[in-house]
């Protein structure tokens, strides 16, 4: 048995009294993924409508207290708090796409396709303008609950996850809702419209300190989720009898992998609004990249997901400037051709 | 035809008195959507002043002058646009053999939006103007539809209403992506065209609307002499053409039919979505499958949903008003999702 195992590339691993298997292949494999994040991150530093040579930059990241306010503000206040929410906004999409397509089996699904973004928005939008005192940490809150009620609506209606109806029935319900959206836009009051519009297109521009860190605290409940039922969906995936056989509680997983994606979608989108396409793309090239059990996939995906919209942004950012064009709308040019080429590799099947 | 109208014959009424029937009914029931759509508004105007206004206008009569100089252009266009996306659906759903075929879900209104958007940022003032606008909107819309069919034709099952639902939404959503960017880019863009944006029937004037009129009857004259055609076609693409239907001449006619359509609505009132999805699926099962009378009753019904859609968008916040495209996104995102767990197994 073990050398089964060590032939299909695992070892095993003991670290503090804990021992475990991993595949030192794969270790390496995204841990070179995350380097290159790393490193995208800090190519985008530099650039911008004010530029910023790289001794400069890293002088000013590395000992703060002597650059100039001038630099200090730039960088630590707006560069790299946006270069993070990038980072942790895409990950989270990442997960949430990757647990999607396993739960589902449905290469096609990604909760920001079927409705779960604007179900968020409304409630966020809501809050925003019946509440607007109420602190930015409760957005995501509101914005889950949002998009957590449509998920349940969607999945009753569709009943099977596994067809690709299930994709048809979320875009019709997503625009329904985007719809209730544009009712918002045209009655509220013009001036809380337009900071809901900034939000909604997808725009990185708006990241502050705070909301790195609800991003951040939420990028781990959601992964935790994910991670810790990881082992169970792996066994799942060998069809339910055998998995509840093997001793899976086999509800109590789904509805824990349902809900990790919807609520970390949701608290993606209550951070920086509505960025598409992610969730979809970045399993697949996750996939293609590395492959590997459940545990494998999620880091691949997440890495992935914050390497394209770190990608995305500062496309957006540098293509038109002065002029940024929001993450969003770079995120869909990008993404479309690549859905059409999943939906070529079905064709013979849909 | 024939096959329909025996399949769908009951006993009661003939398939032609039940076709009469509904034309009776759809008929009087725009006409009386459209005495109340004049008359709703900052100052309402009874019945009776807007049908005397419309048969013996009298210029120093105050009332009468509001209807003919103010309502009755938004009154016409949004009945031109409902017929014309109406009826586009209808021909949609023929000829892609597509229970869920559409302009606003087959992505002709993004395309169309998107050329007219490219067309006023580039500058072109004969094409940006009303004359060009609804060629150049029916050349975009004719292009993304041709993209969309190509691609869902693809692959061993053929065009699959699926597939090609899945492939119109992928290109309406790169086309309104690159649409938000352009009016991002360019400011001036954006002024001239913010208002026809939001799918409205807002602030037209007389010169678009006639030549938007001009491309809707055109595309529906056409259509209509399509219709016997387009009845053979529905019966599978080799008995038509054993019964001597030229059928990629009739799908090519039918496809550059519906987009001459979906290009002028949306020249004229902006992306108004779900009309031709609705109006059609309620009529079918009424009058049979027969486009001779489905297209020009999915014209009618479709003016008459448009203005029922108006209506509302102006009635139910008022005094403020919603977009028209946001009333038939609401009405017509429920019919979408049950046509789509239905038909789609």
């Amino acid at each position: 048995m073990s050398d089964l195992l060590r032939n299909s590339g695992y070892r095993a691993v003991s670290l503090a009294g804990i021992s475990f298997l991993a595949r030192p292949r794969i270790v390496l494999a995204c841990l070179g993924l995350a380097v290159i994040v790393l490193l995208v991150g800090l190519a985008s530093l530099p650039a911008g409508s004010f530029d910023l040579p790289l001794p400069d930059l890293l002088h000013t990241i590395l000992r703060p207290q002597e650059a100039s306010s001038e630099h200090r503000y730039i960088v630590w206040d707006i560069r790299l708090p946006r270069i993070l929410i990038a980072i942790l906004s895409g990950a989270m999409l990442g997960l949430s796409g990757a647990a999607m397509q396993s739960i589902t089996r449905n290469g096609l699904a990604d909760p920001g396709l079927i409705g779960v973004k604007e179900g968020t928005a409304v409630m966020v939008l809501s809050l925003i303008i019946f509440l607007p005192q109420s602190a930015v940490l409760w957005r995501p809150v509101a914005g889950m609950m949002g998009g957590l009620l449509v998920a349940v609506l969607v999945v009753t209606l569709a009943r099977d996850m596994s067809k690709v109806r299930f994709i048809l029935i979320g875009i019709g319900v997503s625009w329904f809702f985007s719809a209730a959206l544009a009712i918002f836009m045209t009655t509220a009051n013009i001036r809380d419209v337009q900071t809901a519009m900034v939000w909604l297109a997808g725009s990185l521009h708006a990241a502050t300190w705070p909301l790195v860190i609800v991003a951040f605290v939420w990028l781990i409940v959601g992964g935790a989720l994910l991670y810790l039922t990881a082992r169970a969906a792996d066994v799942a995936l060998l069809g339910n009898g055998t998995a509840i056989g093997l001793g899976v509680r086999l509800q109590a997983i789904s509805f824990l992998r349902f809900a990790g994606p919807v609520l970390l979608t949701a608290a993606s989108v209550s951070c920086v609004g509505s960025l598409g396409f992610v969730g979809l793309i970045a399993p697949h090239i996750g996939r293609f990249l590395i492959g590997g059990n459940q545990t494998a996939l999620l880091t691949s995906s997440a890495l992935t997901g914050a390497a394209l919209v770190l990608i995305a942004d500062t496309i957006g950012r540098l293509a038109f400037a002065p002029l940024q064009i929001p993450a969003g709308i770079v995120m869909s040019v990008l993404g479309v051709p690549f859905f059409l080429l999943l939906l070529w590799r079905r064709r013979d099947r849909l | 035809m024939t096959a329909a109208s025996i399949r769908h014959k009951q006993p009661g009424l003939s398939a032609s008195g039940r076709a009469s029937l509904a034309f009776v009914c759809t008929s009087s029931l725009l006409v009386a959507l459209a005495i109340l759509h004049i008359g709703i508004g900052a100052r309402f105007i009874g019945p009776q002043t807007v049908v005397s206004a419309l048969l013996s206008y009298d210029p120093t009569n105050f009332a009468h002058k509001i209807v003919v100089d103010l309502r009755l252009l938004r009154l016409l266009s949004g009945i031109v646009v409902g017929a014309a996306l109406g009826s586009a659906g209808a021909l949609l759903q023929s000829v892609a053999r597509n229970p869920l075929g559409e302009p606003h879900i087959l992505g002709l209104n993004a395309g169309a939006a998107l050329a007219v958007v490219l067309a006023t940022a580039l500058g072109g003032t004969w094409l940006a103007g009303p004359l060009g606008r609804p060629l150049v909107a029916s050349i975009g819309a004719a292009t993304v539809f041709c993209l969309v069919i190509a691609m869902a034709s693809a692959g061993r099952s053929g065009l699959t209403p699926i597939k090609a639902t899945l492939c119109g939404i992928a290109f309406s959503a790169f086309a309104s992506s690159l649409t938000a960017a352009v009016l991002i880019l360019d400011e001036q863009t954006l002024m001239d065209l913010r208002i026809w944006l939001a799918g409205d029937l807002a602030g037209l004037t007389y010169p678009a609307f006639g030549y938007a009129a001009g491309a809707v009857a055109l595309g529906m004259g056409a259509s209509l002499l399509l219709a016997p055609y387009l009845n053979v076609l529905a019966m599978g693409d080799k008995v038509a053409a054993g019964l001597g239907v030229r059928v990629v001449l009739v799908r090519t006619g039918g496809l550059i039919c519906a987009a001459l359509l979906s290009g002028a609505a949306v020249s004229l009132a902006g992306p108004v979505g779900f009309i031709g999805l609705v109006v059609p699926h309620i009529l079918r099962p009424i009058v049979g499958n027969d486009m001779r009378i489905l297209l020009p009753l999915s014209a009618i019904g479709g003016a008459a949903l448009l203005l029922a859609a108006d209506i509302a968008a102006r009635m139910i916040v008022a005094p403020q008003e919603l977009a028209t495209g946001v009333m038939t996104a609401i009405a017509g995102a429920p019919v979408f999702i049950y046509l789509a767990s239905r038909s789609l197994r």
